[in-house]
């Protein structure tokens, strides 16, 4: 963290530098947070827990007095607030006051007269202004689609595909917005991204798995990536429950 | 059950856990319910407190039949980790149930979880009603490293710790660390008793 850092105005101070994600043991393996204008991509298969991941980080900021702004692919609005009012860290005030903003992405490429399957590089490049307008607008520090495996579906290759998270992300970093993109991929496989180009361009990747324990199973979490940061690299049981949201502990490793 | 023999208990008991941060007690499975009234009655005795008992060998509805005036003073919370396993939960305000026994870094999060709450002022204990009975659902690895994370975490945290451990189910790692993490371990004989 650069905390001798000094500017003109005064000091940096480390919230300036970093992005605490306000799940605590996160940010402990973070060193601090994610560096700000960092774009992560939170992988995982389904059920995994991606979007309360993200939901939990657009909340935390929120109440911090970070806006944020949640693009939603794979779910109706409808479908994720009501999912999402399951959880503590969810309070509605959070979205009636602005603080978090909840985007039906196919809604605005309806309204951008854009083929629901198949984007152009005309449509893409077109999506992308307006999501930069938004978040420019509403002068977000926190951004969430999710996910952007289906957006990358709608992207018909792979330049396309590079092309469009790389000016995305550099877009939101200039605004010093932090930015999450879930990525899903198929269960019990090691793979970050499904075009396996989005975890290269991404800054960082957290990924969310789970491990067998004589039949049960246990969620796990581990930073795979992320640049900017010296972060750990340990593997960590995660929790979800209605109380606490998202919550890490070492995982416990059986050597037998 | 002789009331002189519970007494004793509770005596031997809370004398160790005042002085000492983490106790062992290594008991035959005959003496268990004595242990478990004597602890009761020791934790009814001691309002000011706060406990937490982390149960691995009787369904908390259970405990809760047997022991429920003596731990009605609001002082206690329970974390049971077997009942949603075997179908039978409850909801109720001073019980976490967990969804399995070999779900450990789960109880390390609920454990820590209601001593954040707690002021600094307040004395803090925990109850791991037992170590050997974790041994029936995870192998004794896990459990040893489970209790090592555990007993330094509750180190850092100032909670003091009460760790059961029925001869009958115990295994050569867990009596080992059961030795090395405690600094008090009290070892029942039936034939003292
Ligand atoms: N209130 C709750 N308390 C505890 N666990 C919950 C709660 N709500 C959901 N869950 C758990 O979280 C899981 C879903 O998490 P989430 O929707 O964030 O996953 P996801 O990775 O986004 O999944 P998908 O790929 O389907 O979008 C559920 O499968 C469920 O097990
Ligand atoms: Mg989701």
């Amino acid at each position: 963290m650069s905390e001798g850092m000094v500017v003109s105005e005064g000091r940096i101070t480390v919230e300036d530098v970093v992005c605490k994600t306000g799940i605590d043991e996160l940010d402990v393996q973070l060193d601090g947070g994610i560096p700000v204008g960092n774009t992560v991509l939170m992988v995982g298969s389904s059920g995994s827990g991606k979007t309360t991941i993200c939901m939990q980080f657009l909340a935390n900021g929120a109440r911090q007095g970070e806006r944020g702004v949640f693009f939603t692919i794979t779910e109706p609005l409808f479908k994720l607030t009501k999912n999402m009012q399951g959880f503590d860290f969810y309070d509605k005030k959070l979205i009636e006051s602005g603080m978090i903003n909840l985007i039906d992405l196919r809604i605005i490429s309806e309204r951008l007269g854009l083929d629901a399957e198949k984007y152009t590089v005309e449509d893409a490049s077109a999506l992308l202004e307006v999501l930069k307008d938004i978040a420019d607008e509403l002068n977000v520090k926190r951004l969430v689609i999710d996910s952007i495996t289906a957006l990358c579906y709608r992207l018909q290759t792979k330049e396309m595909i590079r092309d469009f998270i790389f000016k995305l992300g550099s877009s939101l970093a200039a605004m010093n917005c932090t930015t999450f993109l879930t990525s899903e991929v198929p269960p019990n496989e090691v793979k970050y991204s499904q075009y396996d180009i989005e975890e290269f361009i991404a800054d960082g990747i957290i990924f969310l798995g789970d491990v067998d324990r004589s039949g049960d199973l246990i969620r796990t979490l581990q930073l795979i990536k992320m640049r900017g940061t010296a972060h750990s690299r340990i593997k960590s049981a995660m929790s979800i429950s209605s109380k606490n949201g998202i919550e890490l502990t070492p995982l416990l490793k059986s050597r037998a | 059950m002789t009331n002189t023999l519970i007494d004793g208990l509770k005596e031997r008991v809370s004398n160790a856990i005042t002085i000492n941060q983490s106790v062992g007690v290594i008991l035959p499975g005959n003496n268990y319910s004595d242990l478990i009234q004597a602890l009761f009655e020791h934790i009814h005795s001691r309002s000011e407190d706060v406990w937490v008992y982390v149960t691995i060998t009787r369904p908390y509805e259970s405990i809760f039949k047997q022991f429920g005036d003596l731990s009605s003073g609001g002082n206690i919370k329970f974390i049971d980790c077997i009942s949603r396993a075997a179908g039978l939960p409850k909801i109720d305000p001073n019980c976490i149930f967990i969804e399995s026994p070999a779900h450990l870094e789960k109880i390390i999060m609920e454990i820590l979880n209601i001593f954040r709450n707690i002021g600094d002022n307040v004395q803090k204990y925990l109850i791991i009603d037992s170590l050997s009975s974790l041994l029936i659902y995870n192998d004794a690895q896990l459990v040893t490293e489970f209790f090592t994370h555990l007993t330094n975490r509750t180190r850092l945290s100032d909670i003091h710790s009460v760790s059961i451990a029925i001869e009958e189910e115990m295994s050569d790692n867990i009596n080992k660390i059961i030795y090395l993490r405690s600094d008090k371990i009290i070892k029942l004989r039936e034939s003292f008793i």
